[in-house]
């Protein structure tokens, strides 16, 4: 029994870790279509900017913010000077962004090395709920991921800019003919998609050790949590793409290897590409 | 009329294939004389680079001629490694190291085809395709880490050299030269074959996939097949380069079949130029002897550039170096085509 709980807590917070790590994805690629292949190098951009500024002495979670800001602004650039020029040819922005993952991971690595950096971990201890000890940090960064999808989710739904950004979803054309600045939505999107990618890199940089490649660990992990949970569907689609993805590899691998649970999720994921090709949550 | 249509973008390759054959004959003829006037690390390191050229062609004739990008060519190639590596400790009447090259032709050309058939039918989208490929790419990687007990895991697997039999005769290839003298005129077959592929009826049709593919599906050609033999083609072609490269290195671990490598060939063939073979070949073998030389001048500044390089390739040069040489000499042509 107190294997099984642990197990479902363990599942859970890993369910959360991944729809942390694929938020940014989520609105990028899920709102916008573009193939973001720069994602793992966001993430990876924020966990070195959260290990550069905590290790001047910045308190974790500004760090953590500051980590945000600054992949924000990146994705600004990125945005503003290339990928704005090929929102219309899909093909070409996922090896564009690929190539901004390509230059990303030099440049970290000539200008924090390449050495492994470990960021302390901002919450140690673990909170005793009954028999299920629940580490600390892990508990917290869960209730932000989800707090950060609800807000999403309430700002697409609920608000102009929401309601600005669904028609933009739906109909571009029809959107700049109502007086909609659809480049400036874009911009808005994906800088908000980025700075989302750079706060989940300095949050689950205390739980990883943080190396130039570390985002990509997540890179194809988003993407299929993205796909598989429904394109577009920022709340729902990202938690249940999350838990197919990141807690079920958690629940194969105590039938099988970690690597074993892995590669089943993989193609899981594949035939659920194959044969729902528009999600789990989506009903067409 | 359909042949009219599917021809058309062929023949505005046309110009750029018949300088392409006068270069690619220099180039090769070239090639042949190296071992004379320059020897060792020379003589050693250029087949591996050809090796890289012929995993580059595959993806050339997929993403350039079929408009269908994989990031997970490596996945094959490293497939084709781990063959020859596995095949030493096989006990056959015949040479165990060409069971092994028809078994990585075999191997990779049948996960190819069963992977592409399973998509392509279903209609998955290119971008799509790729995601999937670069997920068989961390597949392969991972199970290679963990079946150690065959592979050797992260500490890979030692390959001797093959040797060639013909009958009773047998030709030891751990010397270079001759090592050199194998791998260049298989290189130039594979050109060859896949010049022989693109010109035929089956390569007009691949290019009319990528030109328009549903024009070409309803001008009533099963394009999802077409697209799964293109795959399935390039798989088997990988596999041959990879089994010849783990021969040839004498060495073959996971990292070969990862994800940095597998996109190391997409930067080759985009840089080379996607639509041209010979480009491809070139772009590989020009752009590893390159990474081989200055890496060791200063490694990190090195990868920058060539990411720049290949961000900008991508924006502004979409034939690549060939396609660029290809513009300055072919004879201006009146309509210019934008794919």
């Amino acid at each position: 029994m107190q294997t099984a709980l642990s197990v479902l807590v363990d599942s859970t917070l890993i369910t959360f870790v991944f729809a942390l790590a694929a938020i940014g994805l989520a609105i990028i690629f899920g709102l916008m279509g573009v193939i973001n292949m720069g994602h793992g190098a966001m993430l990876t951009l924020g966990a070195y900017f959260t290990w550069y500024t905590t290790s001047a002495g910045v308190p974790f979670a500004v760090a953590v913010l500051l980590a945000a800001c600054g992949v924000g602004l990146i994705g600004l650039l990125l945005e503003h000077f290339i990928i704005r020029h090929f929102y219309d040819r899909q093909f070409e922005t996922l090896l564009l962004t690929w190539g901004f993952f390509l230059v990303s991971t030099e440049i970290i690595k000539i200008v924090f090395g390449t050495d492994l950096r470990t960021v302390t971990n901002p919450l140690p201890g673990a909170a005793h709920l009954g028999p299920v000890v629940v580490p600390a940090y892990q508990g917290v960064v869960a209730l932000i991921s989800l707090g950060l999808l609800v807000g999403f989710a309430l700002l697409l739904f609920r608000t102009t800019v929401g309601i600005k950004i669904r028609a933009l979803v739906q109909n571009a054309e029809i959107a700049s003919l109502l007086g909609l600045n659809v480049g400036q939505a874009y911009k808005l999107v994906f800088v908000t998609g980025s700075a989302a990618a750079g706060l989940a890199g300095g949050l689950i940089s205390p739980m990883l050790s943080v190396d130039p490649y570390i985002g990509n660990v997540f890179l194809v992990r988003s993407f299929f949590v993205v796909i598989i949970g429904g394109i577009g569907q920022v709340l729902g689609g990202t938690l249940v793409g999350s838990f197919l993805i990141g807690g079920s590899e958690t629940l194969f691998a105590l039938v099988s290897g970690q690597v074993v649970a892995q590669t089943i999720v993989f193609a899981l994921a594949i035939l659920v590409l194959r044969f729902r090709p528009t999600g789990v949550l989506r009903a067409e | 009329m359909t042949r009219s249509i599917v021809a058309r973008p062929g023949a505005a390759n046309a110009g750029l294939l018949r300088s392409e054959t006068a270069v690619a004959v220099v180039v090769f003829f070239a090639l042949a004389l190296l071992p004379g006037v320059a020897s060792g690390y020379v003589v050693y390191i250029v087949p591996q680079y050809l090796l890289y050229g012929m995993l580059a062609m595959s993806l050339a004739l997929l993403w350039g001629f079929g408009g269908i990008l994989s990031f997970g060519q490596a996945a094959f190639f490293a497939l084709g490694a781990y063959a020859m590596g596995l095949a030493q400790h096989w006990d056959m009447a015949v040479n165990p190291a060409y069971v092994a090259l028809l078994i990585s032709i075999a191997v990779g050309g049948a996960l190819a085809g069963v992977v592409g058939y399973f998509l392509f039918s279903a209609g998955v989208r290119d971008v799509y395709f790729v995601l999937v490929t670069l997920a068989l790419s961390i597949m392969t990687e991972q199970i290679t880490i963990s079946q150690s007990d065959i592979t050797g895991g992260y500490n890979g697997m030692f390959i001797p050299r093959m040797s060639l039999t013909f009958g009773d005769a047998s030709l030891d290839l751990s010397d270079d030269v001759p090592m050199y003298y194998t791998i260049l005129p298989l290189t130039i077959g594979i050109y060859a074959l896949l010049r022989w592929v693109l010109a035929s009826r089956f390569g007009k049709v691949l290019i009319g996939i990528r030109e328009n593919e549903d024009r070409v599906l309803s001008l009533g050609f099963r394009t999802p097949l077409y697209k799964t033999a293109a795959f399935a083609i390039s798989g088997a072609i990988a596999g041959l380069a990879g089994a010849l490269y783990g021969t040839h290195a004498s060495f073959v671990s996971p990292s070969l079949a990862g994800v940095l490598f597998s996109t190391q060939v997409v930067v080759w063939v985009a840089i080379g130029g996607r639509e041209s073979l010979l480009g491809s070949l070139l772009g590989a073998v020009g752009v590893a002897a390159l990474s081989n030389y200055l890496t060791a001048i200063t490694p990190e500044y090195w990868q920058l550039v060539l990411g720049i390089v290949f961000v900008l390739v991508i924006m502004a040069f979409r034939g690549g170096v060939a396609g660029a040489l290809g513009g300055l000499t072919a004879p201006r042509r009146p309509e210019t085509e934008s794919g």
